[in-house]
């Protein structure tokens, strides 16, 4: 069985900010990301920056 | 009246420092667990009162911040009277104990109660005039992470967890709970489209704490177990929001009482967890606080999470637990233990007089299927302390042959925390026996003659003064 990865990296297109996710978050299009660092909340296909 | 945290820090004091520090902190700026942490570089955990802390309008706030309650097992000893001396394993042993006794709660009026001193509801209630701490550098927001409690749908038990409760606003809550009793509770009305009457309490006797993270099965009353770790009937009151449809600690500093939205879920976290990592930010349900009750001058208890006092409340209650369960099959058992390496929960160790090669793993998969926290068992032989972590390592090394005496066991429930995990909740475990093996001849461990060393006092032979002086070059973590 392939290794299934839990977490994305993204950045925040408000402070550039980068903290990871639940996989279930990572094509979310009614609950917004938070974040951590600015409070900004964003949609994942907002953010210049993925990493998974 | 019943024990309470003031009772303990009274206690504490006769035994050893509390640190008070009267200089202004701000909580939600880290200032908390920066001093925490300083301490921690010089391997210091003192219990530490924060006397003069801003609440997160960065006002004074008439509450004192307590942590560290819980970061050494001598003073989680003391919380279940017992010495220094015995907070290893017959701390475990006396944590198994008393949650066999169940003690039926006693429910007082609201005039005994001290909880009920200050009562904040309504246009009154704002999370902002609290001094809520703020750990990690990556945590959103600041956090509550004590014990919050739901009492089950059909209304016949109260079950308690430690969990994070984010501040999302004045009236507003995340919480995040992994899949386990209170998550079943908040699911059962959910189902029912029904918000789930919860509480967070902050601030009790310790006992309290290591009382709540008991592992007994689902529908268990949390409240009678507890009583039975304080050794004393837990004293309840009537709620401010729902009344004698659920009752609250008495004795508690504060009490939030809230509902957890139906259906709605936010996102929340990341936050810094015991396994010493970011949990990430997920979708986790929310509560609207209704009110809050507290003492006057309360004290704001918090635990330092992912760090020490987190990982000895992981520990603690897991150990006498599951040496309990493995002696029913395996009654030559010995001792379990947790050690700090593994967070006190992903490691266990296991000591046993093995009477069949078979002992080591019947006991290690009796304490996997115990606690789904464990991810490697290392079943040692009984002259192995596993209070010692060197010489647990030393039995690997000397007493186990991988390709034999290692099994992997794969896609098992495990703690949805452990960064590794290849699924959302599935991981593998790891059990290690490193016993003798009794079906072939096994070398024999050296040893100076026992007669010979209780004849001898190194003070007979060198001068005392010196003795204390000397560096000590060997590996403290073991005492071969």
């Amino acid at each position: 069985m392939a290794l299934k990865e839990d977490i994305f990296w993204v950045k925040c297109p408000g402070c550039g900010g980068k903290f990871y996710c639940d996989r279930e978050l990572r094509h979310n299009r009614e609950i917004p990301l938070r974040c951590p660092f600015c409070q900004r909340r964003f949609f994942t296909h907002e953010s210049s920056e993925i990493f998974e | 009246m019943g024990k309470d945290l003031r009772d303990f820090l009274e206690k504490l004091k006769e035994l050893e420092p509390v640190i008070e520090i009267d200089r202004e902190v701000r909580p939600a700026s880290f200032e908390v667990t920066g001093i925490l942490r300083k301490l921690e570089e010089r391997a210091l955990f003192p219990l530490v009162v924060f006397k003069n802390p801003l609440n997160l309008k960065n006002e004074p706030s008439p509450f004192y911040v307590i942590s560290n309650v819980f970061a050494t097992r001598e003073r989680c000893a003391l919380a279940l009277d017992l010495p220094s001396d015995k907070a290893n394993f017959d701390l475990s042993l006396r944590y198994a104990q008393r949650t066999k006794n169940f003690l039926k709660p006693i429910i007082v009026k609201k005039e005994d109660a001290p909880v009920k001193e200050v009562v904040v509801k309504g246009e009154d209630l704002d999370l902002r005039n609290y001094p809520i701490v703020r750990h990690h550098e990556m945590d959103p927001a600041p956090y509550i992470d004590m014990v919050v409690c739901f009492r089950d749908r059909s209304g016949s038990f109260y079950n308690t967890s430690f969990q994070r409760n984010m501040y999302k606003g004045p009236k507003k809550l995340g919480l995040f709970m992994a899949t386990r009793h209170n998550w079943e509770i908040c699911r059962t009305y959910e189902i029912h489209g029904e918000a789930a009457p919860v509480i967070i309490i902050i601030g009790h006797h310790p006992a309290f704490y290591l009382g709540s993270l008991n592992i007994q099965p689902y529908g268990v009353d949390d409240y009678g177990i507890i009583g039975g770790v304080m050794d004393e009937p837990l004293s309840l009151v009537a709620s401010e929001t729902w009344g004698e449809d659920f009752l609250v600690p008495a004795e508690a500093e504060v009490v939030i009482e809230g509902e957890v939205v139906p259906r709605i879920r936010e996102a929340e976290a990341p936050f810094g967890e015991w396994p010493g990592y970011y949990g990430p930010q997920r979708l986790s349900h929310v509560i609207e606080v209704k009110a809050v009750t507290h003492r006057k001058e309360a004290f704001w208890q918090d635990v330092f999470v992912s760090h020490r006092e987190n990982w000895v409340l992981g520990g603690i209650p897991k150990e006498g637990e599951i040496f309990e369960a493995v002696k029913a099959y395996v009654p030559t058992v010995k001792s379990v233990h947790f050690p700090f390496s593994g967070n006190c929960r992903l490691f266990c160790y296991i000591s046993l007089d093995k009477q069949e090669d078979g002992d080591a793993r019947q006991a290690a998969l009796i304490a996997l299927s115990t606690c789904d926290f464990i991810k490697y068992v290392i079943v040692v032989d009984g002259d192995v302390n596993p209070f010692n972590e060197g010489e647990v390592l030393w039995a690997v090394a000397t007493r186990c042959q991988p390709q034999e005496d290692i099994d992997v066991i794969k896609w098992v429930k495990s703690s949805p925390l452990d960064p590794s995990l290849p699924g959302h909740s599935e991981g593998s475990k790891m059990i290690i026996d490193a016993t003798m093996p009794k079906r072939r001849a096994f070398a024999k461990r050296t040893m100076v003659p026992e007669e010979v060393l209780k004849k001898i006092r190194l003070e007979d032979y060198i001068d005392e003064k010196l003795l204390p002086r000397l560096p000590k070059y060997f590996d403290s973590l073991r005492s071969l």
